[in-house]
């Protein structure tokens, strides 16, 4: 199990940059006011030190409200959404950027969230499923696959559609091949498949703007 | 009418569990899975791991109150392991943390030391060395040995088919947050609230009215979170219990990967004799069921395999017995269709080998055979067959001649790609194969202002029960859809409830929501009655009107319901559904186990590039006896969602253990599920509209599984096609066709001859061969 787990937990923990900011701050701060800091390491408090100056200021509008943060670089654009905006519409499947579930766009273009560092966000917009639709009248591609039943259990559907609407916006959904191509990124265990293309044409063919 | 959970999906705003609003104080729990697959544990070194920042506690089994104890069926899986692991991935030890990511980095810290054990992963060396998960079942009918006599023909071979992960899009997971009174309410992804509460109930030796557990809805279940959501939320509890606090887990899909069972794998010895006319009247079986390291529900899909050994077909001479073998695999599981496609598989793979040698279209064999109204199945239950019904209508509506003559212009000009043609007659039964567990409640209110909830025990995990119960609800009052509500499923509302699978959920929930309807709306025409001077049976109500003789009196429904409340009449019923008919003698293995039988036939195509080994699906075309669906987009997109599963199975899902038990194909980059491009260029769906009258809610049968049955033809139509290109291919019995293996066969060595022997049917085990 470990074993297995061993490459995701790299990647989620970052333990060996953190080690490394801790010394360098504990270094910095001894040569400032040794006797203070030397205590506070003692205390256990070189954790808490480390995770200050970890923090980074982030301004980034998300679905249309700019959000002034403070985040530590290696939170995902996934977790911020989910953990600390409460945006919870963005589905974690894999956290690999495997099954598309997380996908959202970043100034018009899908990204995988999961794979996208909170901190490389800064100055962008981003839109989640949470913004797609316009108050209560809803995007097109949500009014698809409402009509289609692109969907079973529902928790690929967010990462479906964003992903949906940047493949008519970037030219790739002229025919159903050209869609199973551009939406191969995004698993639907229920298989809900077919009506997902269906959607998608029927939003391409209908000609309203995405 | 629309799934209606559509406007939520489609807007981001379905709660799943790992979606829920946190209470202030919620930690995070992460499972420390045993490293070795089998082992004596000696000792476990926390310290390191307890230093971690923010970590509260680590839970061991010395923790648990109650029973170390999750075994469903059969008590022998621990929570937490004590003395010995079983299964790679076997929680031994749970950490409580602050943060997500705290937990998960204490659970690296923590050192296991274990003495490693023999490890098997083969079901035939656990049966040979007597690791069993119970003793064997044999279901029979006429007499074989008898039979063979008068066989004109007669094969023997051997199959070995793999398992399947579920993958789930939501993970497995839990959130359990004390209550007062030394209560806890549990939110779990879990297809069975019932078993939740039971597990969570017996480790902490508490009881059952104390635990509460909320399901609003499944990321998809197809099985895997029956029993095997349990775990999680026994730890959870565990924690939460000794803190006081609220704990919450949500697993890695690494970690449900590699801690949760999947698909049984089966292996398969079979023998069948057919006469000069080709009609199959002997079939000798023995399954080897890879069950894991536990029973969980072993024993049930065992039972379906057994059940499910002639697929649509009548033979009057069977002899069937399977073993469920213990090996160090995690505990494997329900998946749609629940053993029942493995024991479809191997008769299939008999057929096929009979045709083969007898150079006749396994078509042939196929039709000839199918089970007629009136037969009887192995266990005794006298069939009500459509599979005849669903043949010739298949044969009709598709032109099964035209296309074959297709096919065979196709191969016979294309010296390179070839296509494969197969059918796939599929026959289901409906019902919980353990009798005690057919039965469901549905509690209905119908407030003062006319609007009605609903809460059952079913869950609902995409397959759309919700949506079929409120539609029960609306047709039995006859009012808008939007004045009915669906609650979360609550073991508080609705007790003793049996798991969402089956395929039966929509049937026990739904006529029992029909029941509860029935009596309050007797009770209201009563009401109407006294107030309209008229008699309850002249009462009727239409499209929210109220009726006397079929005239209108000027009511409707929510004054109808205000007179009642000011009656004091009762506007709530609690009603309990339990289907007649069914009963099952488990020492004789005979009896009548099923409400009814779902039937279907499915016709494949499949091209080959016979230089890559790659393949498309190029059509699948189904009759289907839906009886009569009473929601078609549902049951459409139920059985199109079926197939895809089924061939994924088939052809591409491939899961690896290693020899040591450790799982290789552990992620979606090594397990490749079925996408976007793997669907059917064509899916074409018919309903064989059956008239009978049958045992499903307003007689629209179950959907949920028999559609997976139809993706087993793809595998054959593969076979097919390669036999195609090269006549005397060497194509055993083996389960996925992945390319690699299409590839293998269609250059393969005629003479190893048609059937491997088994010691060279290693290819589940992958690597380090």
């Amino acid at each position: 199990m470990s074993d297995q787990l061993k490459n995701a937990e790299e990647y989620t923990s970052g333990t060996s940059r953190r080690s490394f900011l801790k010394q360098s701050s504990l270094i910095t701060a001894i040569a400032l006011a040794p006797n203070a800091v030397v205590k506070a390491a003692e205390e256990g408090l070189d954790e808490k030190i480390a995770a200050a100056i970890e923090q980074m200021p982030l301004n980034v509008t998300i679905n249309g409200v700019k959000q002034n943060l403070k985040i530590e670089p290696r939170v995902t654009l996934l977790d911020l959404l989910r953990e600390r905006l409460q945006l919870t519409g963005t589905k974690k499947g894999c956290d690999h950027g495997q099954c598309g579930a997380c996908t959202v766009h970043i100034d018009g273009q899908r990204v995988n969230s999961c794979l996208t560092l909170a901190v490389t966000t800064e100055g962008k917009q981003v839109t989640t499923i949470e913004g797609l639709a316009h108050g209560e009248e809803l995007h097109p591609m949500q009014q698809a696959f409402l009509d289609h039943d692109g969907f079973q259990c529902g928790y690929c559907t967010p990462g479906q559609i964003m992903s949906a609407v940047c493949c008519i916006r970037e030219g790739h959904a002229d025919s159903p091949e050209e869609i199973r191509e551009y939406m191969s990124g995004n698993i639907c265990r229920c298989g809900a498949y077919s009506n997902i293309v269906d959607a998608i044409m029927d939003v391409k063919q209908g000609g309203k703007k995405v | 009418m629309k799934n209606i959970d559509a406007k939520t999906h489609v807007s981001g705003t379905s709660v799943y569990l790992d979606d829920i609003p946190l209470i202030q104080g919620t930690l995070y729990g992460a499972a420390l899975g045993s490293p070795v697959a089998h082992g004596v544990l000696h000792q476990l070194q926390l310290e390191e791991a307890l230093r971690e920042p923010d970590v509260i506690r680590i839970f061991t089994a010395a923790d648990i109150p109650g029973d170390n104890q999750i075994g469903g069926i059969i008590k022998d899986e621990p929570l937490l392991a004590s003395d010995h692991v079983h299964f790679c991935g076997m929680p031994i030890a749970f950490v409580v943390a602050r943060t997500r990511e705290a937990a998960r980095a204490a659970v690296k810290k923590i050192k296991a030391d274990i003495t490693p054990l023999p490890v098997i992963t083969d079901p035939r060396e656990a049966q040979a060395q007597n690791q069993l998960i119970m003793p064997p079942r044999t279901f029979s009918q006429g007499d074989t040995e008898q039979a063979w006599r008068e066989c004109a023909h007669v094969f023997a071979g051997a199959v070995d088919i793999n398992g399947q992960e579920h993958l789930y899009i939501e993970t497995q997971g839990a959130y359990v947050v004390p209550q007062e009174n030394n209560s806890l309410r549990v939110y779990s992804s879990t297809q069975g609230p019932t078993a939740v509460q039971r597990t969570v109930s017996t480790t902490l030796g508490q009881p059952m009215h104390r635990i509460e557990v909320v399901v609003t809805r499944l990321g998809g279940g197809f099985g895997g979170k029956e029993d095997q959501a349990n775990t999680w939320a026994a730890l959870c509890a565990l924690a939460a219990w000794h803190l006081g606090k609220p704990v919450k887990y949500a697993l890695h899909r690494m970690e449900d990967m590699a801690m949760t069972g999947k698909r049984h794998p089966y292996m398969a010895d079979y023998k069948i004799g057919l006469d000069s006319s080709l009609n199959i009247i002997a079939y000798e079986v023995t399954f080897f069921q890879n069950a894991g390291a536990a029973a969980d529900l072993s024993p049930g899909v065992l039972s379906r395999t057994l059940f499910h050994c002639t697929n649509s077909y009548y033979i009057p001479n069977v002899h069937a017995t399977a073993w469920s073998c213990r090996t160090h695999l995690p505990p494997n599981t329900a998946f749609r269709g629940f053993g029942g496609p493995q024991g479809m598989f191997v008769i299939e793979a008999a057929i096929a080998h009979a045709a083969r040698v007898l150079q006749i279209d396994a078509a042939v064999i196929q039709q000839k055979n199918l089970i007629k109204t009136g037969d009887e199945f192995p266990y005794g239950q006298i069939a009500q067959s459509e599979a005849g019904a669903c043949w010739q209508k298949a044969a009709t509506l598709y032109d099964a001649t035209g296309w074959k003559q297709a096919v065979d212009a196709f191969n016979a000009t294309h010296r390179l790609q070839k296509k494969g043609l197969a059918f796939m007659p599929v026959c289901f039964g409906i019902s919980f194969t353990n009798t005690m567990m057919n039965h469901a409640r549905s509690l209905v209110h119908v407030y003062t202002d006319g609007s009605v909830c609903i809460s059952t025990g079913a869950v609902e995990m995409g397959q759309g029960v919700n949506t079929k119960i409120l539609q029960v609800a609306a047709q039995i009052f006859s009012i808008r859809a939007d004045r009915v509500k669906l609650n979360p499923t609550n073991t508080i509302n609705i007790a003793n409830t049996s798991p969402s699978a089956a395929s039966a959920t929509a049937d026990l929930n739904g006529k029992a929501t029909l029941m509860a309807c029935n009596a309050i709306l007797e009770r209201l025409k009563e009401v109407a009655a006294t107030a309209l001077d008229t008699k309850a049976d002249a009462v009727t109500i239409v499209n929210e009107q109220v009726l006397v003789n079929r005239e209108p009196t000027g009511w409707d429904w929510q004054q109808l319901v205000s007179a009642a409340f000011t009656k004091r009449v009762s506007l709530s019923e609690h009603a309990h559904y339990a289907t007649p008919e069914i009963h099952f003698d488990t020492v004789k293995e005979k009896g009548h186990p099923f409400a009814y039988h779902v039937y279907g036939t499915a016709i494949l195509e499949v091209t080959v590039d016979c230089l890559r080994g790659i393949y498309k699906m190029d059509a699948v075309k189904v009759v289907h006896d839906f009886g009569s669906s009473m929601n078609p987009d549902i049951d459409r997109g139920q059985i199109e969602g079926g197939i895809v599963q089924g061939i994924g199975w088939m052809t591409m899902e491939e899961v690896i253990f290693d020899k040591e038990g450790r799982l290789r194909s552990n992620a979606l980059s090594t397990y490749k599920v079925p996408d976007i491009y793997a669907v059917p260029e064509e899916i074409v769906i018919d309903a064989l509209r059956s008239t009978a009258d049958n045992l499903a809610i307003f007689r629209s049968k179950a959907v949920g599984e028999p559609p997976l049955m139809y993706g087993i033809g793809a595998w054959f139509a593969l076979r097919n096609a390669i036999l195609q290109f090269n006549p005397e291919a060497d194509i055993p019995f083996i389960t996925p066709m992945t390319p690699e293996k299409v590839l293998m066969a269609l250059y393969s060595n005629k003479e190893k001859g048609i059937i491997q022997q088994h010691e060279a049917t290693t290819s589940h085990l992958g690597i380090d061969q």
